[in-house]
């Protein structure tokens, strides 16, 4: 305490920017141990999501990928707070080809750390007015909203999305 | 008789700058698609309240306080523990911050506790997504830009509330409060 009381506040200062800088790199050092760790799919650059399509990876998705498709947002009922984001549709017609999806085709999106699961079918997604999209949450991860009925509320929204399957197999024609 | 370490007044006014940040919290939202944001006026209302009440744990328990409320207002995406946490980690951060810096009405000290108090919320959320195992691959992605943008909007707060401080004395505030205490 004497120690801290008998400094300049030339070096308090000098000492609050090295702790400032060492948790910064603590930060960026631990995440890219993780990420080496984790060991991403080969097909893909690390942080993508994957997609895959009847159990097939057909690729994935980046931030980088995002900022080149058109945003959308709407304001939620529940909070009337502005959902910002890329809609879904977009998202997915970056690796699948339109041909390949049918109005019956379910898309499901999925969250292995929340436990959650959210399927709805490509007519609902393709459908502007229901806006199927994710909103960027404050840490970067993706969150999936909408003003489906069954994705409308915070409840409902698949927080920090980690995957997505599309499955066209056995659905009628 | 023991004094209290903080006066009912000083309890009154920590109470109310708490409720301040979640006030502020949910109203003020600025279009801006960047991560911490909210930082600029969060951290300009802590560093105002050190400087009000310039004890040490006075922002801590703005911060617990701020995050009780803004558990119970079901403010924030992770859940409640996330938002107590996050909140009260700003607290704590700035009051240790300001226990090293001192003087909150100094513009480089008010800018660095807001940076210290801001990055305290982003070592909690990136703490409590490594622990729920959120998917670290896209959270790396953006993670640089997600922690440049604390540190940015920490730092401005920081630095409006050191202003606004300072505003504060010329307008004879600090005066008052001596009265009132």
């Amino acid at each position: 305490m004497e120690r801290v009381n008998d400094m300049t506040q030339r070096t308090r200062i000098l000492i609050a920017l090295g702790v400032l800088v060492a948790l910064a790199a603590l930060v960026l050092g631990v995440d890219a141990w993780q990420r080496a760790q984790l060991g991403p799919e080969p097909e893909l650059p690390p942080g993508s999501i994957p997609i895959r399509m009847d159990g097939r990876l057909v690729g994935g998705f980046t931030a980088g990928d995002l900022e080149a498709l058109q945003e959308a947002s709407f304001v939620d009922a529940e909070e009337g707070k502005t959902q910002d984001g890329w809609m879904l549709r977009d998202v997915l017609l970056l690796r699948v080809k339109r041909s390949a999806l049918r109005p019956t085709t379910l898309v499901r999106v999925s969250s292995s750390s929340r436990g959650k699961t959210v399927e709805v079918i490509w007519a609902e997604v393709d459908d502007p007015a229901n806006m199927v999209m994710f909103d960027l949450s404050g840490r970067g991860t993706l969150k999936l909203v909408s003003l489906l009925p069954q994705l409308d509320v915070r409840d409902e929204w698949v927080q920090d999305v980690d995957g997505i399957e599309i499955v066209s197999r056995g659905e009628s024609e | 008789m023991k004094k209290r370490y903080f006066s009912t007044f000083e309890l009154v006014l920590l109470a109310l700058l708490a409720a301040l940040v979640v006030v502020a919290k949910i109203s003020l939202r600025l279009p801006l698609q960047l991560s911490g944001h909210s930082g600029i006026f969060w951290m300009a209302i802590i560093i105002v309240a050190a400087g009000i009440v310039p004890k040490l744990g006075a922002v801590s328990l703005v911060g617990l306080t701020s995050g009780i409320l803004a558990a119970f207002l079901g403010l924030g995406d992770f859940g409640a523990l996330n938002t107590l946490l996050s909140y009260t980690a700003v607290g704590v951060g700035a009051d240790l911050a300001l226990w090293l810096l001192r003087n909150p009405e100094n513009l480089v000290v008010a800018t660095l506790a807001g940076t210290l108090g801001h990055m305290a919320k982003f070592l909690v959320k990136w703490g409590m997504a490594a622990i729920t195992g959120a998917p670290v691959g896209f959270v790396a992605l953006g993670l640089a830009r997600a922690l440049l943008g604390y540190l940015v909007f920490g730092a401005l707060g920081g630095l409006l509330g050191g202003l606004t401080l300072r505003a504060l004395r010329r307008a004879g505030f600090f005066a008052y409060l001596a009265e009132k205490r």
